[in-house]
């Protein structure tokens, strides 16, 4: 009886001043699931021309990707598999399979804004970091916190510091990266949310380099589905090269 | 009269003035020879280090040399290109398209430069193509053709006539992807060099990047630095007419520029220190030799000689002396570089180290009208502007204090 009581005021204290920690591992499970598969529609926005891509994602835990590219027929079949730590890139023209250098893992990911270390770190953010909420604020009928997340002594992260804004929903709605100088780089922004397989879902993001203001890349979920168990032969490299359908 | 009377005051001690000349002498050798030595070094350092792949200028498009990238490009570079040829001075216009790629062979892979090149202008504006070590270099009819430096084609363990895969982004944001031949491996010495950088023939390039009728640069090279130079002006208004950048060799190589500029100040320094010491030596000499003759210059008051007319003899002799020693220090400064410039300076053993500068192992000076005078004439300078000092002197005598003296 008494064990139940402080467990429940114990739930309660942690309802009631949430924990950084907590928040950010909460919206991360939100976004990611145990597992998924979504189709996203992917912007690529430059001064002088943009493009628009489809591509087919699944995740497998934390650590697991593949991306397939689906459209326009120029791109299509290009795909991309991080396993751990490691990341694969397969080129449809090339008929190969390549393994990413970790050299050039900060490179541009299929001319995007985001680079390879988007895709293969994304949890980063949760291992590598110590987070701090900042701010407590309402919003649109929403508590939205503000948490500062800054790397761990020796952490292998680009970033000096990044800055999140996630909504009492775990949906994330804003995330600033500062480089080492703690100066802002790049800011990606959650321009819609909707329901997608049953959560709330961050639907259309954008991500903006700050150094290139006519410069963004813009994704779109359009289909999601969460905890679906997604085949084991779907993350190997033989998969990658050819896709059993 | 009074120079022919300054020169006979000279040879009453014959001595002292050889050993004077002599010391003037030796620091004038001195000076042209390493003055020489060090021009001539910097300008085949400067050269080699621009000949490997800057060339001595370069055409960039606005923005490119702060961030270099696809999108920023020369389109049509043909009429640019034939304009800058016909420019006195400048010899070779090789367009360039600078990308970036993932190199892979099987399991291994490796970001590198990949540089689309037009083989025969290339040839000329860079050393790369005289640094093949396997194979050979690209050639006009080659397609899927490259080169690469040694230590990436270790990394990769590829070798003359195996396959490199290369996939980076293209212009439009595709997947820039192909897969090309390795015909030959060049080795420069300069690691940075050997392990980050493929040449592949411009159109493949083209074609693969999506950069059709596009270049990122253009390399001009003439037949020397100072060519170049002197055609920075034409080259600049063309670049203007044109709507691209005009990138000199400082620009180029910043890094050089500044340690060559760093590198002329300290040895500025040691040149004014044995100006100075020298100078010091023969004035001196001089003050001494005004000493022993003061009761003789009080002679020459008391009958009458302005003490204007002696001072200026006293200045003659310093003058002469002066003139005397640098001529010969000039001579011999400049038979001993021109021997060397003819012979060369070998430095056994150094010829790694020398590489990595993008030095040949045999160093030469050059004899130039500036390598030649500057020392001679700062020894000149100084010591006729030190001769004020006997001949203040001299101007306070009187005669009958003087003819006192000792």
């Amino acid at each position: 009886m008494a064990v139940i009581a402080v467990v429940a005021v114990t739930q309660a204290l942690v309802a009631a001043v949430p924990d950084a920690d907590a928040i950010l591992k909460q919206a991360f499970d939100n976004y990611r699931a145990g597992s998924s598969s979504t189709s996203v529609a992917m912007t690529v926005h430059r001064t002088d021309w943009e493009r628009h891509l489809d591509l087919r994602a699944w995740t497998r835990g934390q650590d697991d990707a593949l991306v397939r590219f689906v459209a326009p027929a120029k791109d299509a079949g290009n795909a991309t598999l991080k396993l751990g730590r490691d990341t694969w890139v397969f080129n449809p023209k090339l008929n190969a399979v390549i393994k990413l250098p970790a050299s050039m893992m900060s490179q541009s990911w299929m001319g995007s804004d985001f680079s390879y270390n988007d895709l293969a770190k994304s949890d980063d953010i949760i291992t590598e970091y110590t987070h701090r909420l900042l701010a407590t604020d309402q919003a649109g009928g929403h508590t939205v916190w503000t948490i500062e997340a800054i790397p761990k002594p020796g952490a292998p992260v680009v970033w000096g510091k990044v800055a999140l804004t996630i909504r009492d929903d775990y949906v994330v709605t804003e995330e600033t990266f500062f480089d080492q100088d703690l100066k802002p780089a790049r800011r990606m922004q959650t321009d819609r949310i909707a329901t997608l397989d049953g959560r709330p879902y961050p639907v259309t993001m954008t991500m903006h380099p700050l150094d290139a203001p006519d410069q963004w890349t813009r994704i779109d979920t359009s289909d999601g589905r969460f905890n679906v168990s997604v085949p084991e032969y779907f993350f190997t490299l033989s998969n990658l090269q050819n896709p059993r359908q | 009269m009074l120079l022919a009377l300054a020169w006979r005051n000279l040879w009453r001690r014959p001595q002292r003035t050889l050993l004077s000349l002599l010391s003037m002498a030796i620091a004038a050798a001195l000076l042209v020879f390493m003055l020489s030595f060090q021009l001539g070094v910097y300008a085949t350092m400067k050269e080699s280090t621009l000949r490997i792949v800057d060339g001595y200028a370069q055409f960039q498009p606005d923005g490119y040399a702060a961030d270099p990238g696809l999108d920023r490009t020369i389109a049509h570079p043909e009429v640019l290109l034939a304009d800058a040829i016909s420019i006195q001075g400048v010899t070779t216009a090789a367009p360039r398209l600078n990308g970036f790629a993932i190199l892979a062979n099987g399991e291994r892979s490796f970001g590198a430069s990949v540089v689309g090149v037009d083989p025969a202008p290339e040839r000329k504006a860079s050393s790369i193509a005289s640094m093949i070590r396997n194979g050979r270099y690209l050639d006009a009819t080659d397609g899927d053709a490259a080169v690469l430096g040694a230590s990436l084609a270790r990394n990769l363990q590829l070798a003359v006539g195996g396959k490199v895969t290369l996939l980076g982004a293209a212009r439009d944001g595709s997947v820039a992807a192909d897969v090309l031949r390795v015909v030959g491996i060049y080795h420069s010495g300069i690691p940075e060099l050997d392990r980050s950088i493929l040449e592949m023939p411009l159109s493949r390039a083209q074609d693969t990047f999506a950069m059709t009728g596009r270049v990122s640069t253009i390399a001009l090279v003439g037949a020397s630095l100072g060519a170049v130079n002197r055609a920075l002006p034409a080259l600049g208004s063309l670049a203007r007419r044109n709507g691209v950048s005009l990138l000199d060799w400082g620009a180029l190589e910043p890094a050089l520029r500044d340690a060559l500029t760093l590198k002329y100040a300290t040895t500025a320094l040691l040149y004014l220190t044995l100006v100075a010491v020298v100078a010091f030596i023969i004035l001196n000499t001089l003050l001494m030799s005004v000493l022993e003759r003061t009761r003789e210059f009080g002679m020459l008051l008391a009958v009458g000689m302005q003490p204007r007319l002696i001072g200026g003899m006293v200045w003659l002799e310093l003058l002469a002396l002066a003139l005397a020693g640098c001529a010969i220090g000039l001579a011999i400064g400049a038979a001993i570089t021109a021997w060397f410039e003819y012979r060369g300076i070998l430095f056994p053993g150094m010829g790694d180290l020398l590489a990595q500068f993008g030095l040949p192992p045999q160093l030469y000076p050059t004899l130039t009208p500036l390598s030649a005078f500057i020392g001679p004439g700062a020894i000149l300078l100084s010591v006729v502007i030190g001769g004020v000092v006997p001949y203040l002197r001299v101007m306070h005598l009187t005669a009958a204090s003087a003819m006192r003296s000792p």
